[in-house]
């Protein structure tokens, strides 16, 4: 299905275009904006990797919103629902797939929060767009949405270097011993990395 | 707490439009933080089986199925017919704001939802679900009204009931709305029943 062709090259999976190791090419990942016209046909299997693609930032979405684990845990449910019910509504031609689940997560998460104020209190056209803060903050919140879904297009062997690098404090050398390999090894696969990273979040071919 | 990478380490000799690409996404990482570990019942499958049980009792309720589409169909064109063009809010649109009434002693089993939608050129449309109020006599309506600083402050519009069943109702807030603002529903005196408030905010 080419008619989001542009869609297709924005969100054209990295790892689908990394030459293997060894052996054929494994197929495209298809697209998020073709998972979505499935999902909207009802397709299950559809429905289950685009799930596995989101699930992570739907929940980082939730938790920097609601504050709770246990609340941001039941908002993913919401949210996984809501794209089953509204897929079919996706429209290709006005914007791209993530932006669209990203809107729809937003949404579903800020109802929740809604819910569990006093009602009352809600009806606010100050509160109406829950983007009416801080620019800043908006802006945060989706390269928060969009890093952790490109960070699910990483070969598992590259997330694992970004994170050890990004996040446990750890230098190049510290990674290479932590995992046992070449000092040169790991540098390579951290660059390989960036740039796959890169090329995702840019939505251009590495 | 985490110390911040080098990014000369990481990328070593990048130069040029790449480095900048490198440098792009390396600032987005650090922006963004880590991504949450799942929890055990998020990390384990899509919560598919509700949708699938749903989709199997429908199929085996032809005839419910049916009317339930009919009657989404009824309600989707009331509601459309009494907005006009000013929302198309589609299954993906979302109110802007969700407000519970209840009863109060004049109508102590009426509870209601009042669903306020995005505003279009100055107005809110919103959808009043109310169940619980009684048949008023002829010629006499309920009335929805803003209320601000605590008293009632513009109509929204009336309505009128067929008995104490359900009934969703499609209204219009024509105003520039405020902190505070919020409705209630009120009822006209009538011969031996007096008039006054019957739903109101459920957290008032």
């Amino acid at each position: 299905m080419r008619s989001d062709g542009e869609m297709e090259i924005a969100l054209e999976s990295p790892r689908a275009r990394a030459a293997p190791a060894g052996g054929a090419a494994p197929p495209p990942d298809p697209s998020d904006a073709e998972l979505l016209a499935r999902v909207g046909a009802r397709d299950e299997a559809a429905f289950e990797l685009l799930y596995r693609r989101y699930v992570r930032p739907v929940f980082g979405l939730a938790l920097r919103r609601l504050a709770d684990r246990s609340l941001a845990e039941d908002a993913v449910q919401e949210v996984f629902a809501a794209i089953w019910r509204s897929a079919s509504t996706y429209r290709p031609e006005r914007g791209e797939a993530g932006g669209w689940l990203y809107v729809v997560a937003r949404n579903a998460i800020v109802d929740r929060r809604r819910r569990d104020r006093h009602p009352a209190d809600v009806v606010l056209p100050e509160l109406v767009s829950p983007e009416a803060g801080p620019a800043e903050r908006a802006e945060q919140s989706y390269d928060a949405w969009r890093v952790h879904r490109a960070l699910e297009e990483l070969h598992p062997r590259e997330r694992e270097v970004i994170e050890l690098a990004y996040w446990s404090s750890m230098s190049q050398s510290e990674v290479a011993a932590y995992l046992g390999l070449p000092l040169g090894t790991v540098k390579t696969r951290t660059r390989a990395a960036l740039a796959h990273l890169a090329a995702a979040l840019a939505g251009e071919a590495a | 707490m985490s110390r911040e990478p080098s990014f000369d380490e990481l990328v070593g000799e990048a130069q040029g439009a790449e480095r900048e690409r490198l440098q792009r996404a390396h600032e987005l990482l650090l922006r963004a933080g880590p991504p949450p570990e799942l929890p055990p019942r998020l990390a384990s499958a899509a919560p598919l089986a509700p949708f699938r049980r749903r989709r199997r009792r429908a199929l085996t309720r032809g005839a419910a199925l049916l009317l339930a589409a009919a009657l989404a169909v009824a309600v989707a064109f009331a509601a459309g017919y009494a907005v006009g063009n000013e929302r198309s809010p589609g299954s993906a649109a979302k109110p802007a704001a969700i407000l519970t009434l209840r009863g109060t002693r004049l109508a102590p089993h009426a509870r209601a939802t009042l669903e306020l939608w995005p505003a279009r050129a100055g107005n809110w449309p919103m959808t009043l679900s109310v169940v619980g109020l009684p048949k008023l006599p002829a010629h006499a309506a309920y009335e929805v009204y803003l209320v601000r600083d605590g008293r009632p402050w513009a109509p929204c519009g009336t309505f009128v009931t067929a008995g104490s069943g359900p009934l969703t109702v499609t209204l219009n807030a024509p105003y520039r709305l405020r902190r505070g603002d919020s409705w209630v529903v009120t009822r006209p005196q009538a011969g031996r029943e007096p008039g006054g408030t019957v739903l109101r905010p459920a957290s008032a």
